[in-house]
Formats: C-alpha cells, sequence, structure tokens
C-alpha cells in the first residue's frame, strides 16, 4: 500500500482493508488454522501456506504443478489475505513471537525495512540456506533492500518496478504535441494547459483530500526524479530539502493552472482512468500497470503509449525506481528448507519463472527473464512497442536507492497531510513540508537534512 | 461407645473443613472457565500493555525507557488535534443521537403508529451489520460524483458537498454514520424503560389538567432517567473510544479532520510498529476516558430528586 508500485493494485482490496476491525481477530484465527497444519510436517508430507494477495497469488499458483511434481510430498497451499490487510496480520504475527505465520510470506520492499528493524528474529536468515549466491541474478538495489545491515538475506526479489508515464497519444496528437519531443516536466504542464483549454481534457488525476495512501504517488515519482526521497541515506529527514520542495511545487503549480482532476484514490477510480472515462490524459504510474491496460481497456489500444518519465529539469533523472515485492520465510516455520525449495524454484529459476510470468503477467526481478524471447517480444496492445525492453533500459539507469527506514509509514503521512494542506487550503510548499519534517522529527527522533 | 463416640467427633471435625473447602471449590470449578477467560484474554493484556507502555522498541527488543512515551505523548501535536477531533465529535454527536433516539422511543411506543415492529427492527439492524458492508454503503451513499445523498442535493437544486474529502463535511459524515450506526440501540433501551412507566402516572397528570407536552416533560422524562444516565454515559465511552467509522470512510483525513484517539492509537502500533507509544495512548485514552465518565455519573446522580 505504501509503495508507489503496488500501492494502486492493492487498492482492489479495498473491501479487505475495510475489514480490518475484524482483521486482528480473523488474522489470528486464521494463522492458528495454518500452523496446525504446518506442525504435521515431521513424517514427511509437508504443506507449505503462502500469504500474498490476488495477482502476485496468481502467478504463484500458476508454478505450483511443476514444482509438486519434482517435490512429491510438499504441498503448497496460496492464501489471498489481502492487501493491505497482509501488513497487519504479518505484523500482529511477528508481535507474537512468529506463532501463527505463514511458512512463505510476500513483503513489500516498502515494509522490508521497517520488518527487518522491529522484527530481527522474524523472518528466516535465508543466508544460511544459500540466498547469497543468488545476488547477481537480482537488481542490485532491490535485492540489498531486503539485507540487515551485515548483509544477510531475509527475502528473495519477486516483481521489480519502475516509474513510467502513460499518456493517451490520440489526445495530444489532436493539440498537435509530441509527446516524444517533451524532456522535462515543466513542458509537460504547457502542454496540459493547452489541452485543457483546447479539449477540456485534464492532463491528469490526483486524490487530493489524500483518502488513500497511495495519493503521494506523483510526488514519489518527482521526488526521485530529483534525487531525494522521504530520507537520505544518513537516516536523515530529507522531505523537506530543496528537491523536495520543488516536486511538491510542481504540484502546486498544476493544481493552480486547473489540469489537475480531483478523483479519489482506489482501484476502482484508476480504472476510470484507464478506460478514458475520467477525461485524463496521462497516468504517472509504473511498469506493472502495463499489464492492466489490456483487460481493461481493451478498446483503448493503440490511444494509450508509454513512455520513460520526463526529467524535473532538463539533463536530470528520467528513470526512478518504483520498489518492489520479496518472498520471505517465517524463522518460525517448522519446514523452513522446503520453503526455500519453492522460494528458490518459483523466484530464481527460469522454468519457476516463465511460469510465475504466465500466470500474472509481473515485471520479474529475476534478471535471465529479461533476456527470454517470449519477454522481449513487441507488445501488442501498444502497437508494437518494445516495453519491456523500455522497463528494463530504466532500471539499468544509475539511479540513487530509495532509503525507506523503519520510519517510511509516519513519513508518508506526514508528506500526505502536507499535499492536502496545499492542494486544499492552498498552504505553501516550503512551508508545508518543513512542517511535515518537524513533526516526522519530533515522532522519530531523526535529524532533519540541512 | 466412646470409641464410636470419638470416630463420630473425629469424622464430623475431620469432614467440617473438608465440606467447607468442597463448598468454596464448587462454585469455582464452575466458574473456572470464565475466569480463566478473564485472566487471559482481559487482565493479562491489560496488564501487558501497561508493562509496554514504559518500554520502547531498540533493534527488535522490547527495553524499559521510564516516562518517555507519555512524555512524547504530551507534546505530541497530533494527539492533541486527534484528542480535539473525537472531543468534537462527542459534543455535537452524543446529544443529537440520545434526543432522536428519544423521539423514536417514543414513537415507537405510541398506538397511533402502524407497522411499530417492522420498524424497530429496521432502526435496530444497523448495530449488527458488518464493518465491510457498513463502510461499502456510506463510501456509495457519500461519493461525490455519484453517491446518493449528492443525487438527492442536487435534484433539490442544491450544490453538491465533498462529504469524504472537506476537512468540514469529513466530520459531519463520520456524525451521520456514528448516529445512525447506533441510534436503534439507544431507541430500544429507551423504548424499555417507556414501558416500564406506569400509565397511572399519565392518568393522574391528565387528571391534573396537564397536557401532552407537560407529561411529556414531567412524567416521561423523569421516568427515562436511569436510561438517560445509562445511555449518556454509554455513548461518551463509545465515542471516544471512536475507530471504525473514521477508519473505513476517510482513514483519518483529510489532513487529519477526522484523526481519533482509537485510529491514531491503531496506525502507531500496526503501520508504524510502535507498540510502546501505542500502549501510552491507550493509557492516556483509559484515563479520559475514566475522568469523563465518573464525571458524568457525579453530575447526573446529583440532580436525582
Amino acid at each position: 500500500m505504501r509503495s508507489s508500485a503496488p500501492s494502486a493494485r492493492h487498492a482492489r482490496l479495498r473491501a479487505g482493508a475495510l475489514a480490518l476491525g475484524g482483521t486482528l481477530v480473523a488474522g489470528v484465527l486464521a494463522s492458528c488454522g495454518s500452523d496446525a497444519s504446518d506442525s504435521g510436517g515431521g513424517g514427511g508430507d509437508v504443506t507449505l501456506t503462502v500469504w500474498t494477495w490476488d495477482q502476485p497469488g496468481e502467478g504463484l499458483e500458476a508454478a505450483i504443478p511443476a514444482f509438486e511434481e519434482e517435490h512429491p510430498g510438499i504441498t503448497i497451499e496460496v492464501e489471498n489475505v489481502g492487501n493491505p490487510a497482509i501488513w497487519d496480520k504479518i505484523t500482529t504475527g511477528m508481535a507474537a513471537g512468529g506463532s501463527g505465520l505463514a511458512d512463505i510470506m510476500n513483503v513489500g520492499v516498502d515494509y522490508m525495512g521497517n520488518y527487518i528493524e522491529t522484527f530481527p528474529d522474524g523472518f528466516a536468515n535465508l543466508s544460511e540456506l544459500g540466498a547469497d549466491e543468488l545476488a547477481p541474478e537480482f537488481p542490485t538495489s532491490l535485492f540489498g533492500s531486503a539485507q540487515n545491515a551485515s548483509g544477510e538475506v531475509f527475502g528473495i526479489p519477486y516483481e521489480v518496478n519502475t516509474n513510467v508515464v502513460f499518456y493517451r497519444k490520440d489526445l495530444f496528437e489532436q493539440i498537435g504535441v509530441d509527446m516524444d519531443a517533451i524532456a522535462t516536466w515543466d513542458q509537460l504542464l504547457e502542454a496540459g494547459i493547452r489541452l485543457k483549454e483546447e479539449t477540456g481534457t485534464f492532463l491528469f488525476a490526483m486524490d487530493k483530500a489524500a483518502s488513500q495512501a497511495d495519493s503521494a504517488n506523483l510526488w514519489q515519482i518527482l521526488a526521485r526524479l530529483q534525487g531525494t526521497f522521504f530520507f537520505n541515506e544518513d537516516g536523515e529527514i530529507a522531505l523537506s530539502d530543496e528537491g523536495s520542495v520543488e516536486a511538491l511545487d510542481f504540484i502546486r503549480r498544476a493544481n493552480d493552472a486547473g489540469v489537475i482532476a480531483d478523483i479519489p484514490g482506489g482501484w476502482d477510480n484508476l480504472m476510470t482512468q484507464v478506460k478514458g472515462e475520467a477525461n485524463t490524459a496521462l497516468l504517472a504510474s509504473a511498469s506493472w500497470m502495463a499489464g492492466v491496460f489490456p483487460e481493461n481497456a481493451p478498446d483503448l489500444s493503440g490511444a494509450w503509449a508509454v513512455r520513460r518519465p520526463p526529467a524535473m529539469a532538463e539533463g536530470g533523472y528520467t528513470a526512478a525506481s518504483a520498489g518492489g515485492t520479496f518472498l520471505s520465510i517465517a524463522n518460525s516455520s517448522p519446514n523452513k528448507e522446503a520453503a526455500w525449495e519453492f522460494v528458490k524454484f518459483s523466484m530464481a529459476t527460469l522454468e519457476g519463472q516463465e511460469l510465475v510470468y504466465e500466470g500474472a503477467g509481473l515485471f520479474p526481478s529475476y534478471r535471465p527473464m529479461w533476456e527470454t524471447e517470449a519477454f522481449t517480444a513487441p507488445n501488442e496492445y501498444f502497437e508494437g512497442e518494445l516495453v519491456n525492453q523500455l522497463f528494463v533500459e530504466a532500471l539499468s539507469e544509475d539511479t540513487p536507492p530509495d532509503y525507506y527506514t523503519a520510519d517510511y509509514a509516519q513519513a508518508l503521512k506526514a508528506y500526505t497531510d502536507a499535499q492536502t494542506q496545499v492542494l486544499l487550503s492552498g498552504a505553501d510548499p516550503e512551508e508545508a513540508l518543513d512542517g511535515a519534517a518537524d513533526l516526522l522529527k519530533q515522532q522519530t527522533g531523526r535529524e532533519v537534512a540541512q | 461407645m466412646t470409641s464410636t463416640m470419638t470416630t463420630t467427633v473425629t469424622t464430623t471435625t475431620r469432614r467440617r473443613p473438608s465440606r467447607r473447602a468442597r463448598a468454596m471449590l464448587v462454585p469455582l470449578a464452575f466458574l473456572a472457565p470464565v475466569l480463566v477467560l478473564f485472566v487471559g484474554f482481559k487482565a493479562y493484556p491489560v496488564l501487558y500493555a501497561l508493562y509496554l507502555s514504559f518500554t520502547t522498541n531498540e533493534g527488535g527488543q522490547q527495553t524499559f525507557a521510564g516516562l518517555d512515551n507519555y512524555i512524547r505523548l504530551a507534546s505530541d501535536p497530533l494527539f492533541r488535534i486527534a484528542l480535539k477531533n473525537t472531543l468534537q465529535i462527542l459534543v455535537v454527536q452524543v446529544p443529537i443521537m440520545l434526543v432522536l433516539a428519544m423521539l423514536l422511543a417514543v414513537a415507537f411506543n405510541s398506538m397511533l403508529l402502524k407497522g411499530r415492529g417492522l420498524l424497530r427492527v429496521s432502526y435496530f439492524v444497523p448495530i449488527v451489520m458488518g464493518l465491510v458492508a457498513y463502510g461499502v454503503l456510506f463510501s456509495a451513499l457519500l461519493n461525490y460524483d455519484n453517491g446518493f445523498v449528492n443525487y438527492l442535493l442536487t435534484s433539490v437544486g442544491l450544490p453538491r458537498i465533498s462529504w469524504l474529502a472537506d476537512p468540514f463535511w469529513a466530520k459531519v459524515s463520520i456524525i451521520l454514520a456514528l448516529t445512525w450506526h447506533y441510534i436503534g440501540v439507544n431507541a430500544v433501551i429507551y423504548l424499555a424503560q417507556l414501558q416500564s412507566i406506569p400509565q397511572e402516572l399519565y392518568e393522574a397528570a391528565a387528571v391534573d389538567g396537564a397536557n401532552r407536552r407537560k407529561q411529556f416533560w414531567h412524567v416521561t422524562l423523569p421516568g427515562l432517567r436511569p436510561a438517560i444516565v445509562l445511555t449518556v454515559v454509554l455513548s461518551t465511552i463509545g465515542t471516544l473510544q471512536l475507530f471504525d467509522e473514521p477508519y473505513v470512510l476517510t482513514n483519518g483525513g483529510p489532513n487529519n479532520a477526522t484523526l481519533t484517539i482509537g485510529l491514531y492509537l491503531y496506525q502507531n502500533a500496526f503501520q508504524y510498529f510502535d507498540f510502546g507509544y501505542a500502549s501510552a495512548i491507550g493509557y492516556a485514552l483509559t484515563l479520559i476516558v475514566v475522568v469523563i465518565a465518573v464525571g458524568q455519573g457525579f453530575v447526573l446522580r446529583r440532580r436525582q430528586p
């Protein structure tokens, strides 16, 4: 829910999120059940449970038959516990010393650091099982996000994402704008103002009241393009530094120019944009969204196009990471070896990865997949554009890593409130972000970067 | 003879304590399930939370931190906002809901009303409604573009209202949802009390020349007093612990306009993993509830004739 990548997709499970009041109780009850089934594993036949949510769950399901055939005696059960409900469930299990957790859990990069830091004995140390040798097969910064300070590995990357911009080629052509020629967000804003004047279409949409946590997605993209994020590498608060303020100031200028449609967050509202029903022309999102278009907006094939994000200033970064997810193993699982076999098969072999990719279409972290034929084929929906290559190129750019830290959730909340003040009450971006930084300093005891 | 005498004496003296012990044990055995559940699921968590509130998480270990969490709480601007929001909602919502519930109860009790059974049930239904259904229902009703409430407003020529995205109207939405959810329960409590007011009192008042309004004021209201005390205290405690409505409708937003103490506690525990601080918030809330509830009890009881 926190990282820009999985967040919007997660909103699909909004109903699951709403169930939270019951989640804690239900989580404990449900996990007691899975615990009982694990403990029967001593005699040879082993049943492993996997906690995940809908789309990644489909990918893992697809790899199970082949795995079970190769490993008789191991049965895999995938439980779609929903996102963001899964974080509450994992947290509750971790706080209870690991009792009731599933054997294998799907974890977002934005939660990973916090889990490793807050519950150092919660996840199994995969280095002991041989994870270190897999490091070269995965993007370095993502792999590193699941390591603790001493380099021990607690998760194997599943999907990886990079930020891209989806835009309505037909609408921009109508006003004579060549999107390939647009190099900066300021040029894009000018085009957006013309678009609004001439066609009445908004440039993009935002959840101005921040009804969902994903309302900070655009700022996260823009801040990354400035080379900054919520925290810097020393763990200091960076959300009020120069690049951060410029990012929010861009959003303010776009808002003042009247090119931002106010559309609440959540999956359904995102889909109205994808389907072209929301009167918006551009969607700044992440690579995983490319798989969402063909299914949800088949009529707009050829109208939507995708490109890398423009730079904030000429010559600046035009790539920004958008997080990813991992598979981790519970330290409390009695069947860590068997669980590791499944994680390795589904995440780090070509055979398993091809099945997973077919099942869910999520962008794989496993590098050898990037060279396979099926993967490099032109994308029919985007008129033969080599979409996956576009993503691979963006992922290969040397961009600064994201420093999430254990206090990411507080930082996201502090930022989102500042953004709401700017968009709804006309606050000054710099003052609002200074306020957010002060609040964060008070809450976390971290210093504000100078 | 003497030997039998002594045996009877010794047996009775021996039996007496064992009989007493058994007399003690039997009720205890029957109470055991309740006691075990109480200790396991009430006493232990309450005491453990108290311990947690004096600790902080350092490198995965809960370490003793003295009063740090409480000191931080005293200067936490978000806690102050949450407290202010909670009290605002309390002061506005509880009186409105209880007055409406009372009017409903009087209507439900009236012989003039047809289909009273059905109406009573339909007002009571929300209390058994699950959180998810509740959230989905109100999100659909209060949606800006195609919500039913805005449809009604625009169809009589009024402007649309941004129910969940405007700081003021978001609070109003919470109050509406809360009132809808709990009005039925309170009406049922009032109704039960109403039916225990003897009919003779109304007849006597009528003989003395009291009209309907005076009867309500001088017979019905005093008769309802025990129910009023109960509902005021219970609703106050319930609203102070408010969590469900802001969680499903606004997530505390926009810009913390509907952040309540309960929601802030949840965020600290399950989003920020700061169980120590969350426990401190929990105990601060408990303290507030106790002070207000005792104060209310004192005021309401003192006025008793």
